[in-house]
């Protein structure tokens, strides 16, 4: 068996040696031309004229283009892969991110009012520099806590107000009533920070036109190719099979690198308009301000609770940010991934929510690793946080007591969705053995008697991973089928070609696919080689994004697999003359079970393919593929634990321990499992420290444009993990797994934040914004001083 | 735009190239001599994927003209290992899973040797202070601190 060993990666020795092919180390036969692109300085202004004069004429310029060709050619605009209805049955109001300016007036620092084409980077560089744009700045507002005030300034003046959509789900009622008989009800504003994914490859693209064949190829940074070609019909207008999308190594993703942003269907367009290859490399400056942001949730919560801690109800209000336009997939974080993961690992009676999707002149937000989750988590527990300090209960014990008990499961929530599999309070059980809570306490305690501040934090949730099925899918709003799939294809020497529709891009599908495929052909790993990202090789997919691909692309590798077996059975048994169930298959060979009479797996696929002697109703050749829906998501769950220290005369936090003990069902592979985890963690950690997409509240200048101002994690800012697991298995698949991509992400926002306040409480302080830097930690020591007075 | 000439050696072979002063020396290697195996993350020095040794010293090629190269020794992630072997820097971060998407790792492994050429034994601190100026945004950094402390013991059993 490979599946549950940690087999090393088969795909690392390209990425050691220097030799991974990206979309910038792609060479063509013809000299590749680049794309520059100039971009609004300002958050909201019209667009008066766009002088190209000086820029056509200057050296190796090949083409510039503006929003006007763009309308003049007929050319279409984006589509919302999940756009949702609001509570009315009306259409959200949707106003689709633009790929180019073409209505004279821009939204957001960032968005693309021309683009040039020229011979080198630097040329299409100095060209673009060229272009006179005049602009009259409008007011404009970069704060979503705002966006809904009277006498803010409207980002779509057409619609008559900065709301998207508004939703309500829960129990209204129960909720209500549990606030109004409550013990102790907490409240806190718990608004989450604007990060991005900030992937260390920047996004690229190429776009390349066959005139004489009429055939179009774009190679991408993303996640779901077939996706991508999908929505170039919308762009381009490009019929999908004229389209062939490539998307090689790429250098992390996160959920950001899923979406058609606006360079990918521009430089097909320079290449169209060029005749020639045309590429672009976004500078570094141009994606923390281009790649979508995320989170940048606005909420405020109320928790009841009864004499013994126990959680009676809980309520939420959130203005969710979707940035100056609707990002693809956004509506799918304030509608689907948001509400229906509210109470996480909590067994409570009534829950209820209101979301408001609102403008801003901001970057367009859209889903980054747990889009929805990381929000909620931490803005659920922030309440369990503060309801445990100010009720006089141990954290912890107020969460045991609240934790959904093993046997309640499949266990329905009060928000309608029902997680399948699960044991809570196991989970806890090893956390608390795991860190030693007790000792950490009474450690905690002796430190605070010496002035040292430390603290405790910790969560317990679930996540939602694994979209399809695609009838669930498509009622919580998504337009595109949610299942994946895998072609196996048996070659006439018996090694295996396996095509998946994921796409890995740090997650080691092509071992972890090959685990899988291996152990269910019964051969030598490698004997097969996996095929994903280009859509002329993989028949379909639908990417890799929301810890899906196992449960999805995963079980259509297992699923076409044992259909390659069944009918090689099939074959063998012709040949050796017996029943098929009479054959058993293993290490490469069939073998009539109780005999020693055996055929090579290689020599039935050779006759599967070259001999005529065979069943009249077999079909010639041996290759299957599956379209796997499977039949429910998966909800992995965990909890983490940490130890925050707090220097008294920095205010800087040091992360010093950190334990995360997960249920991900069946594990494939353990080393790639802890991998996935510890990543997402340190996202997770970044976000409550150090990172956050700022704007100038004034001026709606963007402040975090490189890596010396957006803030990611340092391997100096970060601790090494305990981890450890307790698995129950997944009912919605073969194979029993859960996604494992988005758990560490998740938490580690809300684990952090609580062990922060945990080592403040005492000092009266009771929430700080994230990110927690020493600024904002003094300010509230100080703060809280002051009220104590 | 005038082209100065340069010689410079990268990974044991010498190259003569007429280059632009503006032309980084990233470029240079990637574009130029199709050495893509240095990755651009920032181009403003801070990520570190670009990192390559120069005379022997860690430098960020994207911070660096390649006119400045002129007469240096360059190696590059190409130069690392042979054909039949990887380095040992390689071979552990294979073995302790030291890379996910792969993007960080040439800077990695060129800062990892840096380090363990000074210093064969290095601790935990010793190693997360190294590799402060690289950036990585999928591993949590964990797994390479343990594929340079492997590296170390497997440069040392080496050496031995």
């Amino acid at each position: 068996m490979y599946v549950g060993q940690a087999i090393l990666r088969r795909e690392d020795e390209r990425f050691l040696r220097g030799r991974g092919h990206y979309v910038e180390d792609i060479t063509l036969d013809e000299p590749i031309a680049h794309a520059a692109f100039v971009r609004s300085p300002h958050a909201h202004a019209a667009v008066t004229r766009v002088d190209t004069a000086r820029a056509v004429g200057m050296p190796g310029v090949l083409a510039v283009l503006t929003g006007a060709d763009w309308t003049a050619a007929g050319y279409g605009e984006a589509e919302g892969v999940w756009p949702v209805k609001d509570m009315s049955g009306a259409d959200a109001r949707t106003v689709n991110r633009p790929f180019i300016c073409t209505d004279g007036v821009v939204r957001c620092v960032g968005e693309i009012v021309a683009m040039v084409v020229a011979e080198d980077r630097h040329q299409a560089q100095d060209a673009a520099e060229a272009i006179a744009v005049d602009y009259e700045e409008k007011p404009a507002n970069t704060i979503t806590a705002r966006a809904l005030d009277p006498d803010t300034p409207l980002v779509h003046p057409a619609h008559g107000t900065n709301e998207v959509l508004v939703t309500e789900h829960g129990l209204k009622e129960e909720t209500e009533a549990a606030l109004a008989r409550a013990h102790h009800v907490t409240e806190v504003v718990v608004p989450t920070n604007r990060v991005t994914a900030a992937s260390i490859e920047p996004r690229c693209y190429m776009g390349h036109h066959d005139t004489v064949n009429d055939r179009y190829t774009v190679w991408t940074t993303n996640q779901a190719p077939h996706i991508v070609r999908r929505y170039f019909t919308k762009s381009l207008g490009i019929p999908e099979h004229k389209l062939r999308v490539i998307a090689p190594d790429v250098g992390g993703g996160f959920g950001m690198k899923l979406y058609h942003y606006p360079e990918e269907p521009l430089v097909l367009w320079g290449a169209i308009v060029s005749r020639r290859p045309v590429r672009w490399v976004g500078t570094r400056s141009e994606c923390l301000l281009g790649d979508t942001h995320a989170r940048d949730h606005h909420t405020v919560g109320r928790m009841a609770f009864d004499e013994e801690g126990r959680i009676l109800g809980v309520k939420f209000e959130t203005l969710g940010a979707f940035g100056a336009y609707e990002s693809q997939w956004n509506a799918s974080i304030t509608n689907a991934y948001h509400f229906t993961m509210l109470s996480l690992a909590y067994d409570i009676p009534a829950i209820h929510t209101t979301v408001r999707g609102v403008y801003t002149n901001a970057t367009p937000v859209d889903a980054y690793r747990g889009a929805g989750r990381p929000e909620t988590i931490y803005q659920v527990e922030r309440l369990i946080e503060n309801g445990a300090h100010e009720m006089g209960i141990d954290p912890l014990e107020l969460r045991a007591r609240n934790l959904i008990p093993a046997e309640k499961f499949p266990y329905q929530t009060a928000i309608g969705i029902i997680y399948d599999s699960g044991d809570p309070p196991a989970l806890m059980e090893k956390a608390r053995a795991l860190c030693d809570y007790d000792a950490l306490r009474a450690e905690q305690a002796a430190l605070r008697a010496e002035g040292r501040w430390m603290g405790i934090g910790m969560v317990a949730f679930f996540d939602m991973a694994g979209a399809g099925p695609v009838k669930m899918m498509n009622d919580l709003g998504a337009k595109i089928g949610c299942y994946d799939v895998a072609s196996v294809r048996v070659h006439p020497d018996g090694r295996i070609t396996v095509f998946a529709g994921s796409h890995s891009h740090g997650q080691g599908h092509e071992t972890t696919w090959s685990q899988i495929a291996a152990d269910r052909l019964g051969c030598d790993i490698d004997h097969i080689d996996l095929v994903e990202g280009d859509t002329d090789r993989v028949p379909m997919g639908i990417g890799t994004w929301g810890s899906r691909s196992l449960s999805t692309a995963g079980m259509a590798v297992y699923t076409a697999a044992d259909r390659v077996v069944a009918k090689a059975k099939r074959m063998a048994a012709h040949m050796l003359e017996c029943a098929a169930e009479d054959l058993d298959l293993a290490d490469g060979e069939f073998t009539v079970k109780g005999t020693d009479r055996k055929l090579s797996f290689a020599e039935v696929a050779n006759a599967s393919y070259h001999s005529g002697d065979r069943p009249a109703d077999l079909e010639i050749g041996l290759e299957e593929t599956s379209f796997f829906d499977p039949a429910d998501c998966t909800y992995p769950s965990a909890v983490h634990v940490c130890v925050v220290l707090v220097d008294p005369e920095t205010c800087a936090v040091t992360l010093r321990d950190y334990w995360a003990v997960d249920d991900v069902g069946t594990v494939i592979n353990p080393m790639v499992l802890h991998g996935q985890v510890h990543g997402g963690l340190v996202q997770g950690i970044g976000q409550a420290l150090m990172e956050e997409c700022a704007y100038d509240p004034e001026s709606g200048q963007y402040l975090a444009g490189t890596f010396m101002d957006y803030a990611i994690p340092h391997a100096e800012d970060v601790p090494s993990f305990g981890l450890d697991s307790h698995f129950t298995r997944a009912l919605g698949n073969p194979l029993g797994a859960k996604g494992a991509g988005e758990s560490g992400t998740i938490g580690a926002p809300g684990c952090v934040a609580n062990g922060v306040i945990d080592a403040l409480w005492h000092l009266g302080v009771r929430q700080i914004t994230q990110p927690m830097t020493p600024k904002k930690i003094w300010r509230a020591i100080e703060d809280a001083g002051r009220a104590q007075q | 735009m005038e082209r100065e000439t340069i010689s410079v050696t990268v990974n044991g072979r010498a190259y003569e190239r007429q280059v632009e002063p503006r032309r980084l020396l990233s470029d240079f290697l990637r574009d130029d001599l199709r050495l893509t195996g240095t990755h651009v993350g920032c181009e403003h020095g801070v990520c570190g994927a670009c990192t390559v040794m120069m005379d022997g010293v860690t430098a960020r090629s994207c911070l660096t003209f390649a006119v400045m190269a002129d007469g240096a020794e360059i190696e590059t992630i190409e130069g690392l290992g042979s054909v039949d072997a990887m380095h040992p820097v390689q071979r552990a971060f294979w073995e302790k899973h030291g890379l996910q998407c792969g993007f960080c790792t040439p800077g990695m492994l060129m800062t990892a040797v840096e380090l363990l050429e000074r210093n064969s034994d290095p601790s935990v601190d010793d190693i997360r202070d190294a590799i402060s100026g690289n950036l990585c945004r999928c591993t949590g950094y964990q797994t390479i601190v343990d594929s340079i402390r492997y590296a170390a013991h497997l440069m040392r059993e080496d050496g031995a």
